[in-house]
C-alpha cells in the first residue's frame, strides 16, 4: 500500500515545486509512475483472499481492478486538462492538479481501507475535493446548484449509513472488514432491522445512482470540467457499487426480503435513463444518463446477490469506468473546439476529425457491450444472473440493452457522419494528447479481454 | 477607551470566568457569572455608535435575566435541600430553572434571540470572544450540574441544531451566520451533555477553534457580509482558497477537524441506543451546512472565469498578527487524525 500512498503524498512537492513550465510534464511522468508501480498489486489475484495486508488497508480481488483503475486515472485526468487549463495562472493549475491528487489518496484509502468505518470517512473526503473542482473549475453559473446538489445527495444519503455503521460497531464490537462476515448480529425487531438495512444501502445507492435519486449526476457531469466528469464517472460511482458488494456480506438475511423495490427500480432506471438518453441534446449529459443506465445493470446484479451477479457488477464497474471516461473525454475534445454541448451543433465531424471518429467509434461500440469488449461480458454476466433470478428481468434488461445500442449508436451518428455544418469548417485539428489519452482509455479496455480473471473478482 | 480602563475590563473579563470556573457554590458561581457580563457590556459598547450600544444593552438584558435566574434557582435549591453546592441541586425545579437560565446565557434555543442581534451589533473581535470565551463559565455549570436522564436537554439540543441552521439559510450577515452557527453547535454540544460530558467538552474545543479562526479570518479580510466575501481573493489570495476548508470543517464534513466531534457524538448516541436521535441530529446539521457551503461559493468557488492578467503591484499590510489565524487554521482542518480513540473504545 505505501508504495502507491507515498508516492502519490509525494506529488505535492512535485506540483508546488516545479518551475510553470514543467508543471503539467513532470506530473504527468509522476503520477504515470505511480499508475505503473499500482499495477503490482494485480499480480496477488490468484489468491482469493487479502493481499498486501496492513493494520489497517488491505488489497483482495474486489478492490484491487478498482485500486488500479483510481491509479490509472489520475495522469489521464492530468493529460485531459492539460489544454482547458492552460490559460489560468500557475498557482491556480497547481491547486487543481493538488485536488486531483488528493482524490487519487482518498480514493486509494477508501477502497484499501479494512476499516467501515476508514471508508466511510474516506468516502465523504472524497465529496470535498470534487465539490471544488466541479464548482471553481465548471464553465457555467449553474456549476453550483449541480455543487449543491451533488453535496446534500450524497450527504442526505450517508448520514444514516454513518449511523448504521456505529450501531454495527455497537453489535458486533468490530468493524474490520476481515473479521465482520464471521460475527453474527444481535436479534433486532423486524422494524429496526428493515429501517438498518435501508439505512446501509441508501448512501451507496444514492452515490451509484439508483434511478430516483439520480438527479445530482448529470448536473455534476454537465457542469465539472473535464477531469471532474471522468473521475466521477469512472471512480467516484464505483465507490457506491464496491461499498454496497462490502456491505452486502453483513446484510445477510435481510436482503432477500427487502431487495424487491430497489432491483425493480434499477431495472426501470435503465429503460427510463436509456430512453432519456435517446431523446437528449446534450452530448454530456446523454454520456451522465447512459452512466446511470449501466449502474442500474450493476445495482441490480449485487441487490441479487449471486456469485457471477457481483462477478458481472465488477467487471462492468471496470469496463464503463474506462468507456465512459473515454467518452467524456471525446465529449471534451469536442466542447473544447466549438465550446458547446450541444450535439446538432457539432455533426459530421468525421471529415475534419478522421481519426477522433475512430476513438468515437470505438468508445460508443464499448458503450454499447459490442464483443468482444469486457463491457458484453459484464452485462452478460448480470443478466444471465438476474434471468436465472426471475425470467421477467429480461423484458427489462433486454430492452434496455436494445436502447443503449440505439443511443450509443445514435450519438455516433450524430457527431460523426452526415454533412458538415458550414459554420464549423475550421475546427482545430486534433493534439496527439488528445490521441494518446483516447488511447490510454481505450488499450486497457480492449486488453483486458485477454485476461479477464484481473478484473472479475473473486471466482478466480 | 483608555488602555487603563480597558486592561481593567479584560482582567475582570477573565477573572468572572475564573472565579465561576472555580466555584462549587452557587452564589460565588452566580457572582463569577455577572463580573463576567458587567465586564462585557462596556467592551461591546467600545465603539461608541447606535447598534453597539443597541446590542451591549440587548445583552445586558438578556444576561440580566439569566443571572437573575440562576440566582433564583440557587436560593430555590438552598431552601429545598439546605445546601448552595452545584453538583448537589438534585430537585428537578431548581434543576430546569437554572439549564433554562444557562441556555439562554448561551444562546441555546428556544432562548436565542438575543444571540444574533447582539452578535450583528458588535465587532469581530467583540464576536470572536462572545463566541468563545462567554460560552466558557455557563458551559463548566452545565457540565457540572446532576443531569438525570433530562428530556429538557434533548429538547434545548434538537431545536437549537434545527433553528440554528434553519434560521442562518436566510441570512447575508456574516455576523449573524456565525450567530446561528455557534447556535446550531451548541445544540450539538447539548444532545450529549448527559451521557458523555467530555464530548461536550471536546466538541466545545473544536468548535472554539474553528470558529476563532473564521472570525479571524473574517477580520483579516474585513468583510462583514456575503457581498463584500468576492472581493477576498484579490486581499488574501491563499487563505481565500483554504477558506471553503475552514468553512466545511464548521460544517463537520470529513476528513475535516469538525467531522470529529459529530463523529463521536453520533457515536456514543448509538452506543446508547438512540439511533433516531442520532440520525435526526445529524440530519438537521445539513442545514446549516448549506449556509457554510454558501459561504464558501460566494468567498472562494466563484472567481470570475476571466484572470486578470495583470497582478497587483503592491498591497497594504495586514495590521493584525496573523500566527494566531494560521494556527486555528490549520488546527481548523487537519485534526480530525488525533481523534481520542479513548471515546471509541468501550
Amino acid at each position: 500500500m505505501l508504495k502507491v500512498l507515498i508516492p502519490t503524498l509525494m506529488l505535492a512537492p512535485t506540483i508546488w515545486l516545479s518551475k510553470p513550465k514543467w508543471l503539467w510534464p513532470t506530473t504527468l511522468a509522476h503520477s504515470f509512475l505511480i499508475a505503473l508501480i499500482s499495477l503490482t498489486w494485480l499480480q496477488n489475484l490468484s489468491e482469493s483472499s487479502w493481499a498486501s495486508l496492513s493494520p489497517i488497508m488491505a488489497t483482495d480481488s474486489i478492490s484491487t481492478p478498482l485500486l488500479v483503475l483510481s491509479c490509472w486515472l489520475l495522469p489521464l485526468m492530468i493529460l485531459a486538462s492539460q489544454n482547458h487549463m492552460a490559460k489560468d495562472p500557475s498557482n491556480f493549475q497547481r491547486a487543481y492538479i493538488s485536488l486531483l491528487t488528493s482524490l487519487q489518496f482518498f480514493l486509494i484509502l477508501a477502497f484499501g481501507a479494512t476499516e467501515l468505518i476508514m471508508f466511510y470517512v474516506m468516502f465523504e473526503a472524497t465529496l470535498i475535493p470534487t465539490l471544488i473542482i466541479i464548482t471553481r473549475w465548471g464553465n457555467q453559473a449553474e456549476r453550483l446548484n449541480a455543487g449543491t446538489y451533488f453535496l446534500f445527495y450524497t450527504l442526505a444519503g450517508s448520514l444514516p449509513l454513518l449511523i448504521a455503521l456505529l450501531s454495527l460497531q455497537g453489535w458486533t464490537g468490530t468493524m474490520s472488514l476481515l473479521t465482520l462476515p464471521f460475527s453474527d448480529l444481535a436479534p433486532l425487531t423486524p422494524y429496526t432491522s428493515m429501517l438498518w438495512w435501508a439505512a446501509c444501502l441508501l448512501a451507496f445507492l444514492v452515490k451509484m445512482p439508483l434511478y430516483g435519486v439520480h438527479l445530482w449526476l448529470p448536473k455534476a457531469h454537465v457542469e465539472a470540467p473535464v477531469a471532474g466528469s471522468m473521475v466521477l464517472a469512472a471512480v467516484l460511482l464505483k465507490l457506491g457499487g464496491y461499498g454496497m458488494m462490502r456491505i452486502m456480506i453483513m446484510l445477510e438475511p435481510l436482503t432477500k426480503q427487502l431487495c424487491y423495490p430497489f432491483i425493480i427500480l434499477a431495472m426501470w432506471g435503465i429503460i427510463m435513463t436509456g430512453s432519456i438518453c435517446l431523446r437528449q441534446t446534450d452530448l454530456k449529459s446523454l454520456i451522465a444518463y447512459s452512466s446511470v443506465s449501466h449502474m442500474g445493470l450493476v445495482a441490480g446484479g449485487i441487490l441479487i446477490q449471486t456469485p457471477w451477479g457481483f462477478t458481472g457488477a465488477l467487471i462492468l464497474m471496470i469496463a464503463h469506468g474506462l468507456t465512459s471516461s473515454a467518452l467524456f473525454c471525446l465529449a471534451n475534445t469536442n466542447y473544447e473546439r466549438t465550446h458547446s454541448r450541444t450535439m446538432v451543433l457539432a455533426r459530421g465531424l468525421q471529415v475534419i476529425l478522421p481519426l477522433m471518429a475512430a476513438w468515437w467509434f470505438i468508445a460508443s461500440l464499448a458503450n454499447l457491450a459490442l464483443p468482444p469488449l469486457p463491457n458484453l461480458m459484464g452485462e452478460l454476466t448480470i443478466i444471465t444472473s438476474l434471468f436465472n433470478w426471475s425470467w421477467w428481468t429480461l423484458i427489462l434488461t433486454g430492452a434496455g440493452t436494445l436502447i443503449t445500442a440505439g443511443y450509443s449508436l445514435s450519438m455516433f451518428l450524430t457527431t460523426q457522419r452526415g454533412p458538415l455544418p458550414p459554420h464549423i469548417l475550421a475546427l482545430e485539428p486534433s493534439h496527439t494528447r488528445e490521441h494518446l489519452l483516447i488511447a490510454l482509455h481505450l488499450l486497457p479496455l480492449l486488453l483486458l479481454i485477454l485476461k479477464p480473471e484481473l478484473i472479475w473478482g473473486w471466482t478466480a | 477607551m483608555s488602555p487603563l480602563m480597558f486592561s481593567t475590563l479584560l482582567l475582570a473579563l477573565g477573572l468572572g470566568s475564573t472565579v465561576t470556573f472555580s466555584s462549587s457554590h452557587w452564589l460565588l458561581a452566580w457572582m463569577g457569572l455577572e463580573i463576567n457580563s458587567l465586564a462585557m457590556v462596556p467592551l461591546m459598547a467600545r465603539p461608541h455608535f447606535p447598534r453597539a450600544v443597541e446590542a451591549a444593552t440587548k445583552y445586558f438584558l438578556a444576561q440580566a435575566t439569566a443571572a437573575a435566574m440562576i440566582l433564583f434557582a440557587g436560593m430555590t435549591n438552598a431552601w429545598m435541600t439546605g445546601q448552595w453546592t452545584i453538583e448537589m441541586m438534585t430537585h428537578p425545579l431548581p434543576l430546569t430553572l437554572v439549564t433554562l437560565a444557562l441556555g439562554l446565557k448561551i444562546g441555546l434555543a428556544p432562548v436565542h434571540a438575543w444571540l444574533p442581534e447582539v452578535l450583528q451589533g458588535v465587532d469581530l473581535t467583540t464576536g470572536l470572544i462572545l463566541s468563545t470565551w462567554q460560552k466558557l463559565a455557563p458551559l463548566a455549570l452545565l457540565l457540572q450540574l446532576p443531569h438525570g436522564n433530562s428530556p429538557l436537554l434533548i429538547i434545548l439540543a434538537l431545536s437549537s441544531t434545527l433553528i440554528g441552521g434553519w434560521a442562518g439559510l436566510n441570512q447575508t450577515q456574516l455576523r449573524k451566520i456565525l450567530a446561528y452557527s455557534s447556535i446550531a453547535h451548541l445544540g450539538w454540544m447539548m444532545v450529549i451533555l448527559q451521557y458523555a460530558p467530555s464530548l461536550t467538552l471536546l466538541a466545545l474545543l473544536t468548535y472554539i477553534v474553528m470558529t476563532s479562526s473564521i472570525f479571524l479570518l473574517f477580520k483579516l479580510n474585513n468583510t462583514t457580509n456575503i457581498n463584500a466575501l468576492a472581493t477576498s481573493h484579490t486581499k488574501i489570495p491563499v487563505l481565500t482558497l483554504f477558506a471553503p476548508f475552514i468553512l466545511l470543517s464548521l460544517g463537520g464534513l470529513p476528513p475535516l477537524t469538525g467531522f470529529m466531534p459529530k463523529w463521536l457524538i453520533l457515536h456514543e448516541l448509538t452506543m446508547q441506543g438512540m439511533g433516531t436521535l442520532a440520525t435526526i441530529t445529524a440530519l438537521t446539521a445539513l442545514l446549516s451546512l448549506y449556509f457554510y457551503l454558501r459561504l464558501s461559493y460566494s468567498m472562494s468557488l466563484t472567481m470570475s472565469p476571466n484572470n486578470l492578467l495583470t497582478s497587483p503591484l503592491w498591497r497594504l499590510r495586514p495590521h493584525q498578527p496573523t500566527l494566531p489565524l494560521a494556527i486555528s487554521a490549520t488546527s481548523a482542518t487537519m485534526l480530525l487524525p488525533l481523534t481520542p480513540a479513548a471515546f471509541l473504545v468501550r
